[in-house]
């Protein structure tokens, strides 16, 4: 068959490992479909807002929801099997609901994992509240209190010399709060609406983009005198703002995004970074607001889905709109949403209202569509290990796509098989 | 007889005409169909669903569009029927609109008209965005001379320009003389779709709907179809006997 044929040249050197691991991969990723051996039993008693796998094993999957409860599963491991042994179902490992002390008390829209380890997790909530959480004991550790509405939570997947969580909130300013101190290190301003998405850069450790209400993308850069590499430590310069308007070589004129590099001494509370405010610099990306972002994983590319019902391709450098059109009829308006890429770029997953579509990054085309949900979609995450898609909507469940496992195979080895049932 | 045969013979073949080759090939021809409305002088003008329904690749229609806008061979305009609408047309077109406009309006008062001619020659020249500020259109019509605020409420009141909604201080570039075709383009897209909706299996074939007329929109069934089929809301199959249009599920 075809994948044997793959294996005996990698042995004879024909194909290169990596080359073999990737067209396996894109394979699978092409056959995804409502997965026929796997299952999550969701706790939770409202909407779903936020999934996300931890970065560090990909074994511990974090789902937050509109009943103030976060829950964490283990993707890996059933908890029990069913139907013989063929559907594996996976109960959560630990809830935290309403009853907790310290808990949430209103709906959680963002909960992720402390990327260094899963000792750690960071929920934002409607209640103005952000904890950061102890996996082991399920205890508050740091609790930061933000002006409004806590929409996302981010933090960056590289950091090595600072703890930051980026909250976007209702109030026009991000705050980035750390968590080694307690206190808010960073105050990013520029926007002029509340703030629904914000993504930590993975090519950079200090740099976030952020996405707002009416539709400007803006990029900042934090900077401390360690990580900025053309400023000598110890040296005190004052802000050198550097706004460069950049003019689109193949996107649309009127959309240009902002690039602001403000050196910035230290852990300051509260400073305005007056490069990113001045009122001509401001950038059109959609028609309405800007309800999700996403990196892509080489750190090139940022996608961003409006309420315009539109998605649209950036490149980061440049800040250029690519133009690449995504075949979007439409998408939710009212929440923020999650979007999911394919390690290697080359799939894009959109909560699109009751369906998750799948679009090929590069020309726009839609690769595949996704039913099952029976109310709208708000976050999606891909595994990049098992090649599977986790999904959560509104209707309080997780379902999980993955390309499909060939019963017929393990009936042959354990159980015995009736030749008489054919409706399998 | 020989016109009727030629008219019969174009629409028949929508389904032959339904995609293009090439963006400017599409545009063009789109433009030659518009379809003739007898109250309302309004030159041709495209929509952007409809190029997407006509081209396959909707990204190099983005492309070529966007060179295009860039050479001032057209101009884009936002619509406010919609949250993605955008109105293509062909500069030479729109210069010719507004002249009508003009036109009209020189009959009844002759007061600071020029501002027209700063208009064509300042702003269309040089912005070539679908909004502009405040400041930048005073700056650019005091090119040709001095500007005072009756200018600009000339320019909003032929309709040229419009102030946004959501920030006072910017206006939109707009096609003077087209409400009533957009309020026929809305109507007109409900009224098809509720057409196709409340048949049982809400679908019908391309060569039955497209002898259909339309009673609340003067835009023509051709029109109408392309924007929808672009937009998403219709979808269309291929069968054996033609082509079928169905409405879309989400």
């Amino acid at each position: 068959m075809h994948t044997w044929k793959q294996i005996r040249d990698r042995e004879f050197g024909n194909l290169r490992p990596h080359r073999f691991s990737n067209r396996i991969k894109s394979r699978r990723l092409s056959d995804l479909q409502l997965s026929n051996h796997k299952d999550f039993l969701s706790p939770h008693k409202g909407a779903l807002n936020s999934l996300q796998v931890d970065l560090t094993e990909g074994r511990y999957l974090l789902s937050a929801a509109a009943d103030a409860s976060v829950a964490v599963f283990d993707v890996q491991r059933p908890t029990e099997y069913e139907a013989g042994g063929l559907i594996s179902k996976h109960r959560c490992l630990f809830l935290v609901d309403k009853q907790h002390q310290l808990a949430h008390k209103y709906a959680v829209s963002s909960a992720v994992w402390y990327p260094v380890d899963t000792g750690l997790f960071i929920t934002g909530s409607f209640d103005h509240h952000i904890n950061v959480w102890d996996t082991n004991t399920t205890q508050v550790v740091v609790n930061f209190k933000m002006p409004g509405k806590v929409y996302r939570t981010a933090m960056s997947p590289l950091a090595t010399s600072h703890m930051l969580v980026a909250a976007a909130t209702e109030d026009v300013q991000v705050r980035l709060c750390d968590v080694a101190s307690g206190a808010f290190a960073h105050t990013l301003s520029g926007h002029r609406d509340g703030v629904m998405s914000v993504e930590w850069s993975t090519s950079n450790q200090s740099r976030t983009q952020l996405g707002r209400r009416p539709s400007v993308l803006k990029r900042s850069t934090m900077n401390k005198e360690s990580t900025f590499k053309s400023s000598s430590a110890g040296q005190t310069t004052s802000a050198k703002l550097r706004v460069a308007q950049k003019k689109l070589p193949n996107g649309n004129g009127s959309r240009q995004v902002v690039v602001g590099r403000v050196p910035a001494k230290g852990p300051i509370k509260q400073r305005l970074h007056p490069g990113m405010l001045s009122t001509q610099d401001r950038a059109t990306a959609h028609y309405g607001a800007v309800t999700g972002l996403k990196v892509t994983d080489d750190g090139m590319y940022l996608l961003s889905s409006g309420s315009d019902s539109r998605l649209r391709l950036w490149d980061i450098e440049s800040g250029c709109d690519t133009l690449v059109n995504f075949e979007t009829v439409r998408l939710q308006t009212n929440k923020p949403i999650q979007l999911a890429t394919s390690q290697d770029s080359t799939r894009v997953f959109v909560p699109c209202m009751r369906t998750v579509k799948a679009f090929d990054m590069w020309s726009g085309s839609t690769s595949a569509t996704f039913r099952g949900h029976y109310e709208c979609v708000n976050s999606c995450w891909f595994n990049e290990q098992d090649q599977e898609l986790y999904t959560g909507g509104s209707d309080r469940q997780i379902l999980v796509w993955s390309p499909p496992r060939l019963i017929s195979d393990e009936m042959e080895e354990g159980i015995a098989e009736d030749q008489d049932s054919w409706s399998n | 007889m020989d016109d009727s045969a030629g008219e019969a013979a174009t629409s028949s073949s929508l389904q032959d005409d339904l995609t293009f080759s090439d963006t400017l090939v599409a545009l063009q021809i789109m433009r030659a169909q518009f379809p003739h409305i007898d109250k309302v002088s309004v030159q041709p003008f495209i929509l952007k669903s409809q190029l997407y329904s006509s081209v396959k690749d909707r990204t190099q229609v983005d492309r070529e569009l966007e060179s295009l806008r860039r050479d001032k061979v057209l101009r884009l305009f936002k619509l406010n029927t919609g949250q993605d609408d955008h109105a293509i047309m062909f500069l030479d077109d729109y210069i010719k609109q507004i002249d009508q406009v003009f036109k009209r309006m020189e009959v009844k008062k002759e007061v600071e008209y020029e501002v027209f001619g700063w208009f064509k020659n300042y702003v269309l020249d040089s912005k070539l965005e679908t909004g502009i500020e405040h400041e930048e259109l005073c700056s650019l019509l005091s090119l040709g001379g001095k500007v005072k605020d009756s200018h600009i409420s000339i320019l909003i009141n032929a309709g040229v320009i419009i102030r946004q909604l959501i920030d006072p201080n910017m206006y939109w570039f707009a096609i003077p003389n087209i409400g009533t075709l957009l309020k026929g383009l809305a109507q007109g897209r409900n009224e098809l779709i509720s057409l196709l909706s409340r048949r049982r299996y809400k679908e019908m074939m391309l060569a039955t709907l497209e002898k259909k007329r339309l009673r609340m929109s003067p835009l023509d069934m051709r029109f109408h179809l392309r924007d929808l089929i672009g937009s998403g809301h219709l979808r269309t199959d291929h069968t054996p006997s033609g082509l079928i249009i169905r409405v879309s599920k989400d």
